[in-house]
């Protein structure tokens, strides 16, 4: 009855790695029959936890944590039937060891402590933004549906969609069983309470928080009946506002702010960190109109949770064929207008996945390192115990004993390693939230929690592993008594063990070839998105947006009194001694904007829907010697360019180039509909100016026309300050002038441009900073490594030596010979991990900039780099060498 | 057979078992205790010859897809340790208040 009975198991149940691990302490002959009685129990609890309540991540911890309990009973069973308990031994062996070598160990436990917290680190990340469902009911089962142009022309439809077609899309799909809209709105808010502030805020359909799962910690969610134009407006707020702006009082539901000069009366207060769209502070009823003469204005998001049993390709399907439907019954606004569908998990983490890819690999790199060092040094301290571990066999102790003891030491390290490990993982993942750019989603989310801590004791297993086993191997392999015999000099034994800490070397340089190119290649790419002239000069520049509410300036028909409001603001900042130039615009120079269509007087019309579109940027006169943007033909806009005067446009090059390759643009004319009373319909163009990078370093601008302001007016402008010493020192000023004009502006995010630049090239300068770091570290190992194996070899090679130089070798030729044999090792490890880098260095292809992965000029510096930190290494221990006394050399032999 | 120490722990093992919770996780229920003490009294007390094990029959685990789980019964002699258990610890019994299980079907 001992052999157990094996039944095929459907998969193996929670906790039965663990109960595999401990079946290795186990005595052999016991094993099978153990793991199967601990695995038909473990099997026998998880079926009737799935059948039961319970949810699958607490029955699996109750289940791992009995696991546990494997590793008491595997010992009771070791120290009945296994003759010896020679786990217990073993350990205590290893901790004596420890104690017995300080040095060694704490370098040892220290650098692994690094390495693995690194890691652990890193993966926190990776593990809230990619792997952690989305903190919404059912996530996966959550999809966007995106406008997206059926001819590829994506300049023409972005992934917004209009009210009327989401009605149209809601009422006619069945793939979905909800479908919401949200869009995004820079939103005013004022109250009693607190300062006036700009706010993100997202006008929503009623069902989006249900259809999410998700319901307000304070009142409730918005009734069907408040979505519906004409409704009382009602807000919902975000925690952070709650607590921010509203003192955390328990009984503001009932109370009113006001949403754009609108008071609404506040109806519910989000659970932490909930911010869904973005970093959304205000939540309100989009309350929207099926308007068909909206069908033209894409401002809403579409997300809808499929219906049952559905697939996210037929749901792509349907809404491609009503998204048809609709493009055939409105023609004008929905020309070449698709729909598709992508998972909400997709849409939001799917942009940074590579660029977390590229950290996660770097860092497992930089691990390997730590491995393949730490292996170094063991096996170094390998030589060093020759005699003890002769004297071992001597007594008894078989090849395998040894070796597992070596591996217990190294269990036991990497243990203590794996602990510190935690507090670097913790610290390291706090530091990197900190740091990271808002490119980076769900980052509120990024903490150690189980996943992390499984993924640290999986690595802490597979680190001693590694390093243990080579030394272990190398020690079961060599001849103790031989070494014993040798009077513990141990020649042969040295001389293979020598090989393999080459081999060794070599494998630590080509990997520190690869980190070193990759950050190289960051580097290069960030250092040449710096010097991408961004069309203008950002020193000593303040941002500001104003927005002026239409409740008091009136709306866009009427623009008289944003006219005057901008114009005195111009005045007065300009009058101050301390400004050199203002500019006001309706973008900044690096904000995208929006864009809209237009055709070109003299040609022939393109079909309806199919016109150009340009980045609409009106200005005030002044703006581009405000900002140093270059103007290469023609003038600016001028004062003279005012209301009821003919209509004029400055353009950017891109727009001259693509719609004038052959012609001189100056003089000719586009046409586009006039949006309100008095704004012209034809524009001469007057001015050619060089482009702004408004999409950011990156990427080349778009066509823009640059209208007069005044002809062209909008409500909410940028006022851009270039003083003449420190830019920030000015905003106390600036605040006093803009709110003794209006004392219920909100004026909170002053920004420098330099701030704006710097916040564009953000998730470019978090890569390049981290990878550099792991670069040094991997720099600092492999010397470290490249040192420890030269100055084994010397120690090694004393007596070989003093022969050499009692025969007449000279210094310098001692000098030669120990660093050729690290240039040697460092040369090999290059050209590996150079061959090695070439497909390494494919995953950065997204993420660099005016730079080819494989960069002759990289490259060639990496092994120039390398080379150098390998003949540095290998200089102390040749200097010693070379100060060999031949006599004492001798004398010892 | 080697003479086992009646501690607290094996009193309360050998008595769930006597109750007909057989199995180790079922005894882990039972007893209160964790399940990495539970089976190294177990072990004991088969060695000691107050139980015996078998296998659970492979029909029955092959209809629920798992692997068979392993059950243990008290002996000739086991039922006289019960006895001294109960003798010794006379509490004991109070912590079963639970009526004995029925006796699963014996298969093997």
């Amino acid at each position: 009855m001992r052999e157990p009975p094996t039944v095929p198991a459907r998969s193996s149940p929670p906790g039965s790695v663990i109960v595999g691990a401990c079946a290795t302490v186990v005595p052999s002959d016991r094993r099978a029959e153990w793991q199967a009685e601990w695995v038909g129990e473990l099997a026998y609890a998880w079926s009737v936890r799935q059948r039961g309540h319970d949810t699958p991540v607490s029955a699996r911890i109750a289940l791992w944590l009995r696991a546990l309990g494997a590793l008491p009973d595997a010992i009771w069973f070791r120290r009945h039937h296994g003759g010896d308990s020679m786990l217990s031994q073993d350990l205590r062996y290893a901790l004596r060891t420890l104690v017995r070598w300080p040095g060694f160990s704490a370098v040892v436990i220290l650098t692994l402590a690094l390495g693995i917290g690194a890691n652990a680190a890193i993966f926190s990340i990776v593990n809230a933004v990619l792997l952690r469902p989305l903190p919404y009911a059912s996530p996966e089962r959550l999809a966007f549906v995106f406008g997206t142009p059926t001819d590829g022309d994506s300049a023409k439809v972005g992934r917004t969609s209009s009210y009327p077609d989401f009605a149209d899309i809601r009422a006619r799909s069945r793939a979905f069983s909800q479908l919401a809209a949200f869009s995004v709105r820079q939103t005013t808010v004022t109250g009693k309470q607190f300062e006036p502030g700009i706010v993100s805020g997202a006008p929503v359909t009623a069902n989006l928080f249900p259809m999410l799962g998700v319901s307000p910690l304070l009142g409730r969610s918005f009734a069907a009946e408040e979505d519906r134009p004409g409704a009382p407006p009602v807000v919902i707020v975000s925690n952070e506002f709650w607590q921010q702006r509203l003192g955390t009082n328990p009984n503001v539901i009932g109370s009113s702010i006001s949403l754009n000069g609108t008071p609404a009366t506040i109806v519910g207060v989000m659970p932490p960190r909930f911010t869904f769209p973005g970093a959304t502070a205000v939540w309100y009823p989009a309350g929207e109109p099926n308007n068909p003469q909206t069908r033209g204005q894409h401002s809403f998001t579409i997300l809808g949770r499929l219906a049952p049993a559905v697939t996210l390709e037929t749901a792509g399907r349907e809404v491609a064929g009503i998204a048809k439907q609709l493009e055939a019954e409105n023609p004008a606004d929905n020309a070449k207008r698709g729909a598709r569908v992508q998972s909400m998990t997709e849409a939001i983490v799917g942009g940074v996945r590579p660029q977390l890819f590229v950290l996660l690999g770097s860092v497992v790199l930089v691990l390997l390192i730590v491995c393949v060092n730490v292996a170094n040094l063991f096996l170094a301290r390998a030589a060093a115990r020759t005699r003890e571990v002769a004297v071992r066999t001597a007594l008894g102790a078989g090849r395998r004993r040894l070796a597992r003891q070596f591996l217990t030491e190294s269990f036991v390290v990497t243990a203590i390693g794996s602990v510190l490990g935690l507090f670097v993982a913790y610290w390291g993942s706090r530091l990197l939230v900190s740091k990271a750019p808002t490119s980076i989603p769900r980052a509120s989310e990024i903490g150690i929690d189980g996943n992390v801590l499984l993924f640290l004791v999986g690595l802490a297993v597979v680190t001693a592993v590694i390093f243990g086993v080579l030394p272990a191997l190398q020690m079961s392999r060599e001849m103790p008594i031989a070494s014993l015999r040798e009077g513990g000099r141990g020649m042969r034994g040295g001389l293979a063990r020598r090989g393999l800490r080459q081999a060794l070397v070599v494998s630590e340089v080509a990997l520190a070839v690869v980190l070193v190119v990759g950050a190289s290649l960051l580097v290069k790419s960030f250092w040449k998105m710096e010097r991408v002239d961004p069309g203008f000069v950002p020193d000593r520049m303040l941002v500001v947006q104003i927005q002026l509410p239409q409740s008091r300036y009136g709306g866009y028909a009427d623009g008289d009194r944003v006219r005057a409001f901008y114009a005195d603001l111009y005045r007065q900042v300009a009058s101050r001694p301390e400004v050199q130039s203002v500019a006001v615009a309706m973008q900044h120079p690096l904000a995208p904007g929006w864009t809209s269509s237009f055709t070109i007087d003299g040609r022939e019309p393109p079909p309806h829907g199919q016109e150009p579109e340009s980045s609409i940027r009106p200005v005030m006169p002044g703006y581009f010697r405000a900002v140093g943007a270059k103007l290469l033909r023609g003038r600016e806009i001028q004062e003279s360019d005012g209301v009821g005067q003919p209509g004029v446009v400055v353009i950017n090059e891109a727009f001259a180039r693509l719609h004038f390759p052959n012609e001189d643009p100056i003089g000719r004319r586009i046409l586009r509909g006039s949006w309100w009373k008095g704004m012209p319909s034809s524009y001469e163009i007057v001015g050619v100016v060089a482009d702004e990078r408004f999409n950011g370093p990156r990427a080349p601008a778009d066509p823009a026309t640059y209208f007069s302001l005044a002809q062209f007016t909008f409500n909410d402008n940028w006022l851009l300050v270039r003083t003449k010493s420190d830019a920030k020192a000015f905003v106390p000023t600036l605040r006093r002038i803009v709110w003794s004009m209006d004392r219920d502006l909100p004026l909170e995010n002053v920004q420098t441009m330099n701030e704006l630049l710097g916040e564009s090239v953000a998730d470019s300068r978090f890569n390049t900073t981290l990878l550099s770091l792991f670069a040094v570290v991997a720099l600092l190992l492999a010397a470290i490594g490249i040192y420890g194996v030269l100055a084994y070899t010397v120690a090694q090679r004393t007596s070989e030596i003093g022969i050499r130089m009692a025969l007449g070798a000279q210094r310098s030729s001692v000098l030669r010979l120990v660093v050729g044999n690290g240039l040697t090792l460092a040369v090999i490890g290059v050209a590996i991990g150079a061959a090695v880098a070439v497909v390494a260095a494919r995953s950065l292809e997204r993420l660099v900039f005016g730079v080819s992965t494989t960069d002759p000029g990289v490259f060639a510096f990496v092994a120039l780099v390398l080379t150098a930190v390998a003949a540095t290494a290998a200089a102390l221990p040749a200097l010693r060498a070379s100060r060999v006394d031949p006599i004492e050399a001798l004398r010892s032999e | 057979m080697r003479p086992t120490r009646l501690t607290l722990p094996t009193a309360m093992v050998l008595m769930a078992v006597s109750r007909n919770y057989r199995y180790g996780f079922d005894i882990s229920d039972a007893t209160g205790l964790p399940s990495g003490t539970v089976y190294p009294v177990l072990r004991r007390l088969e060695e000691a010859g107050l139980l015996r094990s078998r296998w659970e029959a492979v029909e029955t685990a092959r209809s629920e897809q798992r692997p068979p789980r392993r059950y243990y019964t008290v002996t000739g002699s086991g039922t006289q340790a019960v006895r001294d258990a109960m003798d010794r610890y006379p509490t004991l019994e109070r912590a079963f208040d639970q009526p004995a299980r029925s006796p699963e079907p014996r298969t093997a």
